[in-house]
Order: C-alpha cells, then sequence, then structure tokens
C-alpha cells in the first residue's frame, strides 16, 4: 500500500472536504459590493527597465501566452487569462493583485503554510493540466512578480504613494504579501493590517446566491447552446485559429482537470455570472449560471491527479465532498471520473 | 510524414474548390474570381470561414445585414449553393504572414494595437484576438479581419453601431461596437488593413 493510501485508510470516511490539503480550495467569498473601491492597476507601459522589470514583463507574457509551456508545464489548451480576465488585472475575476495579498495563507488543520508560489503550482497541476514548475524556478518568480508589481503598484496610487514599485528578491516574491515581515510603503503599512489586505474588494470570483431551483445539467444544456456554444463549441471544445486557442476548451482532454477549482459548480457559476459573455453583451440570471456551470463541469475531462490507481470512488470521498460531478453519473452515463483525460499529454 | 499528409489533403481539398461552382460567378464580378475583393465595390472574401460566409449570405436573405447591392445579390443564391459558394471562396488563398500571438509584447504605443491585443477593460473590451484569434486571422463564425479592406472594416463596425448589422450571438459584436470612438474604429481599420 502506497504512502497515500495508507493516509487514506488511516482518515477513513471521517475527513471533511476542509481539512483536505486541496491547492485549490474556495477563498472566502463575499457578494460583490456595487460601488467598491477597487484597486486601479497601473498600466503596463510603466513596468521598468532591468532585471526587475524583466521578470514582471515575463509574468504577464506568461500569464496571456502560457502556451509557451506547453510539454513542459501545461498539458491542456489554456491560458492563465482564460480565467483571470484583463490579464489578472480585472476585478471579481480572481485578479493576481488580490491573490497575492491573500498569500502565505496558514492553514490550521494541517499547519501548513500554503506561500504564494505554492498556489500557482495548483495552477499549473490542475487549472493548466500539467505539471508544476519547481520551486523557485523562473515561471514561478516570474508570475509571483508580476502579481506583486500589480498588487504594490496598487496600493502606492490608492495610498499617495508616488515612485516606482519597490524591488524584492526572488525569494521573498515567490512568498506573497500577507505576512507581517512583507516590506511596505509606511502609508500602505499605516492604512490597513495584514488581513485586511488579504481580503480586497474584487478578489476571488464574487459569491452569487445559492439557486432557486437545484441546479440542473439539463436546463443549463439550453442556457449553453444559447449562449455559450457559439465562442466554445457545440462539445466545447473551444476553438482554435492559426492554432492557437484563442476561445478556450471547458471540458474534454484539452481543458482543466479534475482537481481544478473551475470543475466545482459554484466556482464556476460564480465565474460565468461575473465574466461571461466576453464582453457582457448579454447578463444571465443567477439561476442560468447556475444551470450553465453545471452542464460545462458535467462533463468527462482530464484525470484528478490525485488518483491512486482506479479508485476513482475513494478519491471522490476524500476530495470531491463539494458541488461537482466527480464520481458521479448523470442518468444512464459512466461515471465522471472512470473515463478521464490523461495529465500532461503531448500536444496532438 | 503528418505534414506530408496533410499537405496532400490540403491539396486535394483546394483543386476541388478551386473549380469555381457556376452560382459563385455572380459573386466574383464584384469580389474578384478569387474573393480577394475590389475596394471600394467589394470587401475581400476570400479566407473567411466557409461558416462564416454562408451564415451571411443568410444574414442579408434575413434583412440582419443590410446593403443595397448584397441584399438582390445574396437572394440569388439558394439551396445547395450557398455551402458551394462558401466553400469555393473559404478555400481561396490569401497572403501568408506570421500571426502576431497574445503577450509577444507588453506594451503597445498605438491605440489599435492596444485595443486589438489588450482591450481596454476600464469599458468591458475584450482584446478583439480574444475572438478573431492571433492578428485577427479569424476562424469558424468569427470573420478575417488581417488584410481586410479598411474602408469596409470602418463601415461594418459602424453598422454594427447603428444597428443596421445583426445577427451575432447575443449581440456581442454590437455591444463592443457600441462602445467605440470613430477614432478608434478608423485605427482599428487601418491596423488590420495593413495586415497581410
Amino acid at each position: 500500500m502506497t504512502l497515500s493510501g495508507l493516509l487514506f485508510f488511516a482518515l477513513g470516511n471521517n475527513v471533511q472536504a476542509g481539512d483536505l490539503p486541496d491547492k485549490q480550495a474556495e477563498l472566502k467569498l463575499a457578494a460583490p459590493a456595487p460601488d467598491a473601491d477597487y484597486l486601479k492597476m497601473r498600466s503596463l507601459a510603466t513596468i521598468p527597465e532591468g532585471a526587475f522589470g524583466e521578470k514582471v514583463r515575463l509574468g504577464y507574457q506568461l500569464f496571456v501566452n502560457t502556451q509557451q509551456l506547453r510539454g513542459q508545464y501545461v498539458g491542456n489548451e489554456l491560458n492563465c487569462v482564460n480565467c483571470h480576465m484583463d490579464a489578472g488585472r480585472r476585478a471579481n475575476a480572481s485578479p493576481l493583485w488580490a491573490a497575492y495579498l491573500a498569500y502565505p495563507a496558514y492553514r490550521k488543520k494541517n499547519d501548513k503554510v500554503n506561500s504564494y508560489q505554492e498556489r500557482i503550482q495548483g495552477c499549473f497541476t490542475y487549472s493548466m493540466n500539467g505539471k508544476a514548475p519547481e520551486s523557485g524556478s523562473e515561471p514561478l518568480v516570474a508570475l509571483s512578480a508580476y502579481s506583486y508589481w500589480l498588487a504594490m503598484g496598487g496600493l502606492m496610487d490608492k495610498y499617495g504613494v508616488t515612485g516606482a514599485v519597490p524591488e524584492l528578491s526572488d525569494a521573498d516574491l515567490l512568498k506573497g504579501g500577507k505576512r507581517e515581515d512583507f516590506v511596505l510603503p509606511e502609508a500602505i503599512a499605516k492604512a490597513m493590517t495584514v488581513d485586511e489586505r488579504a481580503k480586497l474588494p474584487g478578489r476571488g470570483f464574487p459569491a452569487i446566491p445559492k439557486p432557486e431551483q437545484a441546479y440542473s445539467p439539463a436546463r443549463g444544456e439550453r442556457v449553453y447552446r444559447a449562449h455559450c456554444q457559439s465562442c466554445h463549441g457545440e462539445n466545447g471544445e473551444g476553438l482554435a485559429m492559426g492554432g492557437v486557442y484563442s476561445l478556450p476548451p471547458l471540458w474534454g482532454p484539452n481543458s482543466f482537470n479534475w482537481g481544478a477549482g473551475m470543475h466545482r459548480v459554484n466556482t464556476a457559476a460564480n465565474f460565468i455570472y461575473e465574466n461571461m459573455p466576453l464582453g457582457k453583451s448579454v447578463q444571465l440570471s443567477h439561476q442560468e449560471a447556475w444551470d450553465v456551470a453545471a452542464f460545462v463541469v458535467s462533463h468527462e475531462r482530464p484525470q484528478d491527479p490525485r488518483l491512486e490507481g482506479d479508485k476513482v470512488m475513494e478519491l471522490s470521498k476524500r476530495y470531491h465532498q463539494h458541488q461537482g460531478y466527480y464520481g458521479k453519473s448523470l442518468g444512464e452515463g459512466a461515471v465522471l471520473g472512470t473515463q478521464s483525460y490523461p495529465i500532461n499529454p503531448a500536444k496532438q | 510524414m503528418l505534414i506530408g499528409v496533410t499537405a496532400l489533403f490540403l491539396s486535394s481539398q483546394a483543386m476541388a474548390a478551386n473549380e469555381m461552382p457556376p452560382a459563385a460567378a455572380l459573386c466574383g464580378s464584384c469580389h474578384g474570381p478569387t474573393g480577394m475583393g475590389i475596394e471600394p465595390i467589394a470587401p475581400r472574401i476570400a479566407g473567411l470561414s466557409s461558416e462564416y460566409i454562408a451564415k451571411q449570405i443568410h444574414l442579408f436573405q434575413q434583412g440582419d445585414r443590410q446593403n443595397p447591392s448584397m441584399t438582390p445579390m445574396a437572394m440569388t443564391v439558394q439551396g445547395e449553393a450557398i455551402n458551394q459558394v462558401a466553400d469555393y471562396f473559404a478555400a481561396q488563398p490569401v497572403p501568408a504572414f506570421i500571426p502576431v500571438v497574445r503577450g509577444s509584447q507588453t506594451s503597445y504605443q498605438s491605440v489599435a494595437e492596444t485595443l486589438v491585443y489588450q482591450g481596454d477593460w476600464q469599458r468591458t473590451l475584450p482584446a478583439c484576438v480574444s475572438c478573431h484569434g492571433p492578428s485577427g486571422i479569424g476562424g469558424g463564425q468569427f470573420p478575417r479581419l488581417a488584410g481586410q479592406q479598411a474602408s469596409y472594416l470602418k463601415t461594418q463596425l459602424m453598422a454594427w453601431q447603428s444597428g443596421t448589422r445583426k445577427g451575432d450571438i447575443d449581440n456581442m459584436m454590437g455591444n463592443i461596437a457600441s462602445k467605440l470612438s470613430q477614432d478608434e474604429i478608423a485605427a482599428l481599420a487601418d491596423y488590420f488593413a495593413k495586415l497581410k
């Protein structure tokens, strides 16, 4: 029996979702404030010259064209920017600036501190269906530097601190900004506590109210056909032009895997309600967002990397005690997770 | 090996499609026999997807797109001929160039390039390339913008604004066009027209 198998055996069925080392656990979310005072981002044209600025620039470039890492750390056709609008700058689309200030996050149940770098590693493992870059590696430094630059520039402008964003060492960049020893201009440090900075308005995808009727993939399919299919394809396959998937695949072999946060119905519903369709030419109702989210995440996708052998039901009990379809079947269909696609495959 | 097979497939497909179907002759009189367009009479239709061309013919027939010349012309193509015409012009070659992939630059000097590659999210304007593909090469229901005539791109964006062009899902393009200024429209039209 493997170590993790032993662990599972020991923990049995008493494990609660909150105890688990889920690298894409839900952050506590609030409803969006109508006139929230979101941090405003500096123009990317103001990224400084020099070695630090180059790291920030590389972070931006990897964020909008993550396919540069295909075959190495990325195993699907997605780019970070597909879920984090405006290159991670837009409020209520899980902006990088809010995330950066929410890590390192301490989890008291397992007495483990997750750094910002570990959070990004989780993104590669699950959302990108790939392999996490090594700790301290160039992509992680760059993505951390970009996130930090956005957060610090926004805070400085809000509190009237002029000048360039102070440079940080790679080691400090990778930790994240939620720590007492995070170096801040005095005006910012005085204005907010560490915990207040970690809960900036606009973080995450804001929670929408529970649906009036239980969410339904069948009703969601009608929403999908009417509003989503024209961009994301009849079978959620996305659309490539010149070999580049501009419109991201939502399920199937080229999308996020069963460990990604977006496979939860609530996370997908929150994201969709706030951010889709691109450009917001129409506003779905809360019910429609729940239903279409359920439809999208009730299809087979790449396997959860935490699966041991073929124990889908065990993994489901251990990691999937939330609003999702892993380990369940719809109607006469196969149990989802039993026919999943490969993790980190080479590009076809 | 794989490349060879693909090339063979493409060339045999192109050979079949290169024979102009009778219904396309009338189209060719304004758009040119290979659909390269004649500015300012008719836009380039070579290299648009077959799906897009067929849909536009239907939209003209239904009145969701309005143009004094195209409305009666679209009526002359009916039934199976719609797909034949669409396939023929979709298969016509357009000058090749290497598209710019998003993120190759962090910031841009011009208003047009900023909108094309980054959008303006203060106005909830996504980057053009997020639907029209790298450098606006197009695909599926999204028309190719790269190399299209500036005058045509400009009149179309204005038609989306005024509502004389409709027919996409949820008025996505009408909504986006409505947020653009006249200067931005002119700059975008010039930018895409030069990509060839």
